[in-house]
């Protein structure tokens, strides 16, 4: 286990309430606040740092797959098995809109820089992007060039990526209008940018992570000996792009030197399935989620 | 009213000052009695500071706040808020009482909660008080009795509250509550269900059936002594439900969880049967429960919609998270044995009540082993030999040439074969049944007999041959007695194993596929034989032994049948070319070992093999086909990640929120689905299929033609036109889809001239309805939009070829949907007269102009009378001006339509131009197919609509179209001869074109 000294393998704190399985956990823009959701169809907002648990959102009809919250924290994204988009005022905790439009589960949801618009992917093969400044509840925009369902978002200044489980990597740049697809010939669970944005970190179902430089659309490195085949997981790199950071499904968490793709640690974090992970923008400070229905806080 | 104000008259109402409140609220307190003492009509109200709020309907109404303006003199006084960066407002909670002026806060005062001695039921604070009382009280008054003592002996005795209220209801003391029936019946009735009650206290639901039973029981026997009584309500709850747990009375700790009730319920149950423990299984026997404690409430599951697999658990590996449920402290009702026994039941299926039974009457029956014979073999042994090859082995008989009788001799290898199979005792047999028989007299030494011995030989020697190759087989796999490959069982059955040498030369030479399929063949039917010893090869890379061990490695792979497992040759971080280069080594080294071998042991080899050319070639063809899937596997590793660019559409409102300035800002609103690169290549053949088309659509004119000489009556064969014009129109679209490709430049002039096909041909119709046939006609076109006329019809490959010469330069989409168009213009033709056949023909020379040229300059040079047409739409028949407008009225705002997307598309190819670069290529392309695309759909639906309101009143046009082909079929194939004519005319002409592109 040695190296890594830097990384968070000390459970610093331990978030219950959720009942069943948590399905996503994701720090908000400057990272003392976390969202989570799960299989109890709530939303819930925490202080990880302080291990209190702030506010329940609740209004979802089913589990919810994926939360995003906007850089000036006011607003919630939220999607999940009710083939909807939820939009919440974070304050008041109440729903603002419901995108729907979706023909089945929605499996991911990012806020653009300003806030402004929701993408969003989803099992039917489409990826919709939603307006939250006007009042209407229809997509401004339907992607539907996936062949299968679409797993994960990433959302930069002006490109919109999202990973399927057709196997592709597809970055559609609304500044030059053109899609670039990228086949990795596995199914893509979970895409992840770097911090400087050049790479994109792909997980596939093969349990093996991809590092792909975005602009050549190259292999950079593949990461291997976790296990993630068939749950919906996360990966990251860390805050300094140093490491590539991922659950397993038998409960571990592994790190990925960079460069050279070795193991530099693993440890067990929960005793099931590690569905979510979030690293922190700027400490050394992790999040895990699993379908043990806790939340661990891990700090170096 | 004071007598000193009555000098003065008073107008309005005077100002009260602040100072005189107090005074007058002196003054209200006095004058309270004496407003008491006022009828009421003279009564006033006035609040505490002796104002008056009430002013009546008439003069005022209510006031409030300060006269009615606000709150106090000030004025309201308005909240401050300040907040700033730094000093951060707190949130005020707002409580319903900032909102309440003081009367209203008074008001909900006097609703507040106080204590009151009132009701206090017991007395204790009642008591405390007066002793409190007594105990000040006690330094007043000197009592007899020195002390507190007394006081305490004597407490006020004060009945509680309840106790009133039920002394008004007519209780007295002493007596129980429930006094209103004396009924003796009644009682001793719930005396005996009590005692039932008791008995059965764990089946609560038995004893509602019950209860339901005696209720009406009882009541019916009640009603004599008239007392209604209601047996379920006098029966306590607490009877049917006994108090288990240790919560307060009426506690219900799933008030707001009542899906826990349940959960708890079969907790309690289940550790009823099965014991303490409780088991997922248990658990999850009941759908709703487990459900229901997993999901959160929520919103969006409508209650129609039932919960299906999506919500089951998938997550549920194993793991018991949801051991939330409210504990309490569990009764140990049962005794452990009882529970064991429960326990048991249910493991044997046995009825509750019941028990096993110890020892059963049902005996299975077992017999005994028979008693097996001392001198019983298993194995039964034939008298004779099955096989007595053996004996023969020996002496090969001579060979004999075969009988001249062929029937004779089929007979005798027949005979022969069947003899060696089922031994001598089948010879016996049928000697002795055939004695006498002239056919086998071979076998008593008569004709063929030497023949017959000698074939009986050569059958047993094979069969030998067999048995032997067999017990090798068995020998050298003992794992796999049972499994026949498909060599042992080809070699069982006799067959000869696929030669090597392929007997016709030619087909080495020149098929590469078919020497690979005859490798692969080969290697499954290999000869021991061509095995290839490495010691025999030797090391040809001796220096290098990796090298070495990886040529072993290829060797291995090269001459083991079956499937070929990937060539794991060289290191990984090889690159293929490396690979490659040194596979094509190894196969050169092995050639030449080959072929040394030949030369050794060519004596030995020519048995086996016909030729050393043969088998070098069956080398190479095996090594092209082992660097086959390595070439697969180069692509497929080249292949991930794969990279592709499309062109993708953001949303101008998406462009807008991103706060990006839209790429296709200027351009046509729609959206170009990008599609693969797949579709160029699709073209070629596309093109033939077009041609094919093209035979149909002159099948259908000309099928339509015949049709029409033969409807004489222009009404009847009127669904047939209409039918026709369909199955006319029909093939333009795939023309679009095929042809609109290879034609970038005139992209959109394709598009226009589509759009303006059917629109085109109505006109013509009705224009030359109008010529010819005259009013009658005109009349009738009025509502059909062209009719036909019972007269001879123009041969159409004439007027075809007429028309098509016309076209002479165009791009080759516009020649088949000249075609096409012809089609419909011919039948035209043949429905009117040999003169307006002239007549259309010399139409189409005038208005046909050299083509060729570019669409804006067609414009102009076209005529001036239609300046809004297009190319396409002039490169046809022309109509004569004054019907020309009734379809233009049509058409105008299409063509609008058509300008603008002509010049967006002109814009967008200038922005190429600029671009220089390779994008432009695909950008061109993609522009045109969107543009296509986006056409496809609207020109198709317009025009649908278009000419079903136009010019027919038709119903359904599938209909007619599918009821023209089965007409037609028959017609087609007589005028087969006019298709292929046209059509290889048409290639002829097309060839041309595309050169000249």
């Amino acid at each position: 286990m040695g190296g890594g000294v830097d990384l968070p393998q000390k459970e610093s704190a331990l978030l219950r309430g959720h009942e069943g399985a948590v399905l996503a956990v994701r720090f908000n823009g400057d990272g003392n606040y976390c969202l989570s959701c799960g299989k109890d169809r709530t939303l819930r907002l925490w202080n990880p740092h302080r291990g209190i648990h702030i506010k329940t959102y609740k209004a979802h009809g089913r589990e919810v797959r994926d939360v995003h919250v906007t850089q000036d924290n006011a607003k919630l994204s939220s999607c999940g098995g009710d083939r909807q988009v939820y939009y919440w005022d974070v304050a008041s905790g109440r729903v603002i809109r419901k995108f729907r439009g979706h023909d089945s589960e929605v499996n991911a949801v990012k806020f653009n820089e300003y806030g402004s618009v929701v993408v969003s992917a989803g099992y039917d093969r489409s990826v919709r992007a939603w307006d939250c400044r006007s009042n209407s509840t229809e997509p401004i925009q339907i992607i539907d060039t996936f062949t299968d369902s679409v797993m994960s978002v990433c959302l930069t200044k002006s490109e919109i990526i999202a990973g399927s489980v057709d196997g592709t990597l597809r970055t559609f740049d609304i500044r030059i209008g053109r899609e670039l697809t990228d086949d990795l010939g596995h199914p893509v669970n979970c895409i992840s940018l770097s911090n400087d944005g050049n790479c994109i970190l792909a997980s596939c179902l093969d349990s093996t992570i991809r590092l792909m430089d975005r602009s050549s659309g190259e292999l950079l490195q593949e990461y291997q000996s976790h296990t993630c085949k068939s749950f919906k997981m996360d990966c990251c790199l860390t805050n300094n792009d140093a490491h590539v950071a991922s659950g397993s499904e038998d409960g571990n968490i592994y790190f990925w030197d960079l460069v050279d793709a070795s193991v530099v640690s693993k440890f067990r974090a929960h005793a099931s399935v590690v569905t979510s992970v979030t690293y922190h923008p700027k400490d050394p400070c992790m999040i895990t989620s699993s379908v043990d229905g806790t939340i661990r806080v891990w700090k170096t | 009213m004071t007598s000193d104000e009555e000098d003065f008259i008073y107008i309005g109402t005077p100002i009260g000052r602040e100072e005189d409140t107090s005074a007058r609220k002196i003054k209200s307190a006095s004058d309270a009695g004496q407003i008491r003492a006022l009828p009421a009509w003279k009564q006033e109200v006035r609040d505490e500071d002796g104002r008056r709020r009430f002013h009546g309907a008439f003069t005022g109404g209510f006031s409030a706040g300060y006269y009615n303006t606000a709150g106090s003199k000030e004025g309201w006084t308005p909240q401050t808020f300040t907040s700033s960066r730094k000093n951060r407002a707190e949130v005020k909670q707002q409580s319903l009482l900032n909102f309440l002026d003081e009367d209203e806060r008074e008001e909900i005062g006097q609703h507040a909660l106080e204590t009151s001695s009132k009701f206090d039921t017991f007395g204790f604070t009642a008591a405390d008080l007066s002793r409190k009382q007594a105990e000040k009280d006690i330094h007043k008054r000197p009592s007899v009795i020195p002390g507190p003592v007394s006081d305490e002996l004597v407490l006020p005795a004060m009945n509680s509250f309840g106790v009133k209220l039920l002394g008004k209801m007519g209780w007295r003391h002493g007596h129980s509550i429930n006094e209103t029936r004396n009924s003796s019946l009644y009682d001793s009735r719930r005396e005996a269900r009590k005692a039932f009650l008791a008995f059965s206290g764990n089946e609560p639901k038995m004893e509602v059936d019950e209860f339901n039973s005696t209720k009406s029981e009882s009541r019916s026997s009640t009603d004599e002594h008239d007392v209604t009584i209601d047996a379920s309500q006098t029966t306590p709850v607490f009877v049917l439900n006994p108090k288990q747990d240790l919560y307060g009375l009426g506690y219900d700790p799933f008030k707001h969880a009542p899906e826990f009730r349940e959960n708890k319920r079969l907790r309690g149950s289940s550790r009823n049967v099965i014991g303490p423990k409780t088991t997922a299984a248990s658990r999850k026997e009941n759908l709703f429960s487990s459900n229901s404690g997993k999901l959160a409430p929520g919103f969006g599951i409508g209650a129609l919609e039932e919960l299906d697999i999506e919500d089951e658990d998938i997550y549920e590996s194993g793991f018991e998270i949801m051991e939330t449920c409210i504990d309490e402290v569990e009764p140990l009702s049962k005794t452990e044995k009882n529970v064991k026994l429960l326990l048991r039941d249910k493991e044997h299926n046995t009825l509750s009540g019941f028990k096993r039974a110890t020892n059963s009457e049902y005996k299975l029956e077992r017999f005994p082993p028979p008693n097996i014979p001392l001198g019983f073999k298993s194995c039964h042994i034939f008298s004779t030999p099955l096989n007595s090859s053996i004996a023969y082995h020996g002496s090969p008989p001579p060979e004999v040439p075969s009988p001249d009788d062929t029937s004779h001799k089929i007979l005798i290898d027949g005979f022969a074969a069947l003899v060696s199979r089922c031994g001598k005792l089948f010879e016996d047999l049928s000697k002795e049944k055939n004695k006498g028989n002239p056919l086998f007299c071979f076998l008593y030494g008569g004709n063929g007999c030497d023949y017959y011995t000698r074939r009986l030989w050569e059958e047993q020697q094979k069969r030998v041959d067999q048995k032997m190759l067999m017990l090798d087989n068995t020998k050298s796999s003992p794992y796999d007695t049972q499994k026949m490959t498909a060599e042992s069982r080809g070699r069982a059955l006799g067959e000869k194993p696929l030669a090597k040498s392929s007997s016709s030369p030619i087909s080495n030479v020149f098929s590469a596929e078919l020497q690979r399929l005859q490798s692969n063949l080969s290697d499954n039917f290999k000869m021991p034989s061509s095995h290839i010893d490495f010691s025999e090869i030797g090391k040809p890379f001796e220096k290098e032994p990796a090298k070495q061990k990886r040529f072993e490695q290829f060797i291995k792979d090269k001459f083991q049948g079956g499937l070929r497992s990937t060539f794991s040759g060289g290191t990984s971080n090889w690159s293929e070319n490396d690979r490659a280069r040194e596979r094509l080594d190894f196969e050169a080294v092995l050639e030449k070992i080959q072929k040394g071998n030949f030369n050794q042991a060519a004596s030995v080899m020519q048995q086996t093999l016909t030729s050393p050319m043969i088998t070098e070639t069956q080398f190479v063809s095996a090594g092209t086909e082992t660097i086959h899937p390595k070439i697969e596997e180069k692509l497929s590793t080249k292949v991930y990640p794969k990279r592709e660019e499309f062109q993708w559409r953001p949303a101008p409102i998406l462009c807008k929120r991103f706060d990006i300035t839209d790429p296709f800002m200027g351009k046509p609103p729609a959206m170009p689905k990008p599609r693969s690169k797949m579709d160029s290549f699709m073209f070629t053949p596309d093109f033939i299929k077009g041609d094919k088309l093209e035979g149909n659509v002159s099948t259908t004119n000309t099928t339509d033609l015949k049709s029409n000489v033969t409807g004489d009556e222009p009404t009847t064969s009127e669904p047939v036109v209409e039918a026709n014009d369909k199955a006319v129109h029909k093939p333009v679209d795939l023309y679009k889809a095929i042809f609109s490709d290879d034609s970038d430049d005139d992209g959109d002039g394709i598009l226009k001239m589509q759009k303006n096909v059917p629109e085109k041909v109505e006109g013509a119709n009705t224009t030359l309805n109008r010529l010819v046939a005259g009013d009658f006609l005109e009349s009738l076109g009025k509502e059909l939009g062209f009719d036909i006329p019972t007269s001879t019809p123009v041969h159409l490959p004439k007027s075809v070829a007429g028309t098509e010469r016309e076209i002479t330069p165009g791009e080759n989409g516009k020649v088949l949907s000249d075609h096409v168009k012809l089609g419909s213009t011919s039948k035209l033709l043949s429905t009117t007269s040999e003169e307006t056949g002239k007549q259309i023909d010399r139409n189409d020379a005038r208005s046909v102009k050299p083509s060729g040229a570019e669409d804006a300059k067609w414009q102009k040079n076209g005529h001036s009378s239609h300046k809004t047409r297009n190319m396409s739409s002039t490169s046809h028949i022309e109509l004569p001006n004054e019907y020309d407008h009734r379809s233009r009225e049509h058409k105008t705002g299409k063509n609008k339509i058509n300008e603008t997307r002509h010049k967006s598309s002109r814009r967008k190819r200038s922005r190429k131009g600029h671009h220089g670069s390779n994008l432009s290529d695909s950008d061109s392309s993609e522009d045109t197919r969107f543009e296509e695309r986006h056409s496809d759909i609207k020109t198709v639906k317009k025009w649908r609509t278009d000419s079903r309101t136009e010019s027919f009143s038709n119903d359904d046009k599938y209909h007619d179209d599918s009821r023209f082909k089965s007409d037609k079929k028959s017609s087609r194939e007589k005028h087969s001869k006019h298709h292929s004519h046209s059509s290889s005319r048409h290639r002829s002409k097309k060839s041309p074109d595309r050169k000249e592109r």
